[in-house]
């Protein structure tokens, strides 16, 4: 049995953080009424915690954190079985959440835009070297980690994907 | 005659469509532009796009969005706290566009009140609105 009740159920890694995908699909397939948002940047930035506030639809709370509060926070919520979205801009920072103890059942890669020195997993998905390697270790600490840019797509496994297995 | 410029943000083909649309219902539409995010295009190239549609010569802009918290709205209104001159609006439908393609004048509090009432009172299921007049 999957320990559905203790873990957060959807942590999304995606550069931009709120967008149509995220309030048109995953707010509604989740039921989720809050997001919160983990990036130590936008926490300390007043203006793009605003503009990210006004992004969400009336009723669901916005809360920004850096990655000290996340952590927190997350594991609170974790064990509060409210649903909600995690929202991170990197594995990096969903690393360190798991590390920091956050439990996490799924990581969904939802938006991770293409550059220079950084290969193309699957459609709107690229990722660094350090990255792939990150995402390694989320799983290696019992993490899935999923493509999954909509709530109606089928879940790819990063590990069917991934250029080294 | 409109003392403002018009630009539809939103996703993908829908803005350049809205603003044929909107000529299809009331001529030619001057001064306007559509900027469409594309699937792949990142949040600042969009930026990019979106602030040369709005152009860098001090007039006043209305940007009509398509949904709220979609990155045109959320671009859009980054640059909207950041300019007194830019008013930004979501959930943009034709009734809203086609208002705002024959608003004369200013782009004042009245006419963005009157844009948000012309959206909402846009919205009916017939049956609820057939009772609602007959009452």
């Amino acid at each position: 049995m999957r320990n559905d009740r203790m873990s957060l159920r959807l942590v999304r890694i995606d550069d931009r953080l709120i967008h149509g995908q995220v309030v048109a699909g995953w707010l509604r397939a989740l039921g989720a009424q809050r997001i919160v948002i983990v990036d130590d940047a936008t926490a300390a930035d007043e203006f793009l915690r605003e503009v990210l506030s006004l992004a969400a639809p009336p009723g669901v709370p916005v809360e920004v954190l850096d990655l000290v509060g996340g952590a927190a926070r997350c594991i609170d919520l974790a064990a509060s079985q409210e649903p909600v979205i995690v929202l991170a801009r990197s594995p990096r920072t969903v690393l360190a959440l798991r590390q920091a103890g956050v439990p996490i059942e799924v990581v969904d890669l939802g938006g991770l835009g293409a550059g220079p020195g950084r290969r193309r997993l699957h459609r709107t998905i690229s990722v660094s070297a350090d990255e792939l390697a990150e995402l390694r270790e989320l799983e290696q600490l019992g993490t899935r980690v999923e493509i999954r840019i909509v709530a109606d797509d089928r879940p790819i496994a990063l590990r069917s994907l991934d250029p080294a297995r | 005659m409109r003392k403002f410029r018009i630009v539809l943000a939103g996703h993908g083909t829908l803005p350049a469509a809205l603003l044929a649309t909107t000529e299809l219902i009331c001529g030619p539409v001057a001064d306007a532009a559509a900027v469409g995010l594309e699937p792949t295009e990142s949040p600042d190239h969009y930026t990019e796009s979106l602030r040369d549609a709005i152009g860098h010569d001090g007039r006043r802009v209305l940007v009509l969005c398509d949904l709220l918290g979609g990155t045109p709205f959320n671009v859009a209104s980054a640059i909207a706290r950041r300019s007194p001159r830019v008013v930004c609006i979501s959930g943009t439908s034709l009734a809203i566009a086609v208002e705002a393609a024959l608003a004369d004048g200013d782009l004042d509090d009245a006419l963005v009140e009157r844009l948000l009432e012309v959206g909402r009172s846009g919205i009916v299921e017939t049956e609820r609105h057939r009772a609602r007049r007959a009452s």
